[in-house]
């Protein structure tokens, strides 16, 4: 069963096609990262898969149903951890925490809260305001949120943009863990954490998704030795 | 707990933890207030029972600037796109931004009232009723400000914020009356709402017969005009 399914999906702003005729498929519990140069439609794509933003031309299958139809419904299944951390500033980690749990309207929110705390280790940051945590913790608490309402499908954009290699790694293992779990939509200007993550990989230029398949045969496919100089020769059609 | 009242708990916190609104929201015009009353300037428009209305109002201008600053943060740490990926609905924003000041302009008042009644100033139903009116108008500035914010960069925020101080300042008659400043500057007074926020305030306080059905049909009008203009624009915001 797919997870998310789109059939000519079509974004235009003014004259400008940022997204077009976009046709994906995401199997449930697959990792799927989604790769591009900026402005290949990446973003936008996400916002029209989480109902923010209506597209052209074009149908969302969230879960089987129709996302046009049933959005209110569809928001409460998924959620998005953004590639800013988008994280209330003047809150504590906890507070963070049951705000989203209040904005979700979580039943059980304390013991959900004590299971994300110890999970993701914010035992020792938990009364800290959030914007006095370095970039890491940040990371960590926004994806802990996006996690609040269990979430059966999750959006990561950039989650590692900026961090240490140490951040980084954790964070990498934090994914890790939540691989088969949920359905993951990743998108990443990282190619290593595509490769080392992904169960498969879309690859987008201007507005359209050229190929898909695993790091592997996007490497094959590409005649290229690391899966970098496959993302590039995919996207520019020759070798640095 | 629902949707509205998290956001709107999450808020007053932001709110209260930035102790520089706070020092421009309730310490300025208290000084103000103060400061003016030592003076002791001659004239009618000074006297405490017609400059407390004109700092109340004062104090409204600062509610704007700091609702449009808060927007615009949020939008700008992206936590309204991931709160647009939540079922969350537009009125849920506006009501959840509304509440928490509507408390602020509560404190605001008390505050204004009982220094002010320290100086001087006879307390008496007038001077509830007053604060109720005061309650009602901060809709209007509370509400320009999520517009502002919504519409304007977290950076432009202090300045459009600061011209909304400045149009207070002048054109409310808090520190002179319009016919003293020539004919088209009367007009502009008579057309922008400010006066008739201080009119309405101040006639209530004193018990006299200064509100006009042009007062009500302005401040009616312009609180309509900016609350449909501020669903409108949040909504399109989002969407883009």
């Amino acid at each position: 069963m797919y997870s998310i399914e789109t059939d000519n999906l079509t974004k235009k702003y003014k004259n400008k096609t940022v997204v077009d005729n976009l046709n994906l498929k995401i199997k449930d519990g697959e990792l799927f990262a989604l790769l591009g140069t900026n402005g290949a439609g990446k973003t936008t794509t996400i916002k029209m898969l989480t109902g923010l933003v209506k597209p052209t031309k074009g149908k969302i299958k969230i879960l089987n149903l129709n996302l046009e139809n049933n959005s209110q419904k569809i928001k409460t299944m998924l959620n998005i951890s953004p590639q800013e951390t988008a994280i209330a500033p003047n809150l504590t980690v906890k507070e963070n925490l049951e705000f989203f749990a209040g904005v979700y309207q979580i039943k059980d929110r304390n013991e959900k809260i004590e299971k994300l705390v110890k999970d993701f280790k914010l035992e020792k940051v938990i009364d800290e305001k959030a914007k006095k945590l370095s970039g890491g913790w940040q990371r960590r608490l926004s994806i802990a949120l996006a996690l609040i309402n269990g979430p059966k499908i999750l959006f990561l954009d950039e989650p590692t943009l900026g961090l240490d290699v140490i951040a980084r790694k954790e964070l990498w293992h934090i994914i890790e863990k939540l691989k088969g779990k949920i359905t993951i939509i990743l998108t990443t200007h990282y190619m290593e954490e595509a490769e080392a993550l992904s169960d498969r990989i879309g690859i987008m230029k201007n507005g359209r998704v050229i190929v898909t398949g695993t790091a592997k045969s996007l490497m094959k496919q590409a005649k290229a030795s690391t899966f970098e100089d496959a993302f590039v020769k995919t996207v520019t059609g020759e070798e640095l | 707990m629902n949707r509205t009242l998290a956001f709107s708990k999450r808020n007053f916190k932001e709110l209260i933890r930035d102790p520089i609104a706070l020092i421009f929201e309730i310490v300025l015009p208290l000084v103000i207030l103060f400061i003016f009353h030592q003076i002791n300037i001659p004239g009618e428009t000074y006297k405490l029972e017609n400059f407390t209305p004109g700092i109340i109002v004062f104090g409204l201008s600062f509610i704007t600037l700091f609702t449009a600053t808060l927007v615009a943060k949020d939008r700008s740490s992206s936590l309204l796109f991931r709160l647009g990926a939540s079922p969350m609905k537009s009125a849920d924003y506006i009501v959840g931004y509304t509440l928490p000041l509507l408390l602020i302009v509560i404190l605001q008042n008390i505050l204004f009232f009982t220094v002010a009644g320290l100086m001087g100033l006879s307390f008496s139903i007038n001077t509830v009723l007053a604060g109720l009116a005061a309650l009602a108008i901060s809709l209007f500035f509370i509400i320009l400000g999520i517009l502002l914010g919504t519409l304007v960069s977290e950076k432009a925020t202090g300045g459009i914020g600061s011209i909304v101080v400045q149009l207070v300042c002048f054109t409310s008659g808090m520190y002179f009356s319009h016919e003293m400043v020539g004919e088209v500057f009367a007009k502009i007074c008579e057309i922008l709402p400010f006066e008739s926020c201080l009119t309405v305030v101040r006639s209530i306080l004193n018990g006299s017969n200064e509100i006009t059905a042009r007062d009500i049909v302005i401040l009616t009008s312009y609180t309509i005009i900016v609350t449909l203009l501020a669903l409108l624009c949040f909504k399109r915001k989002r969407e883009q």
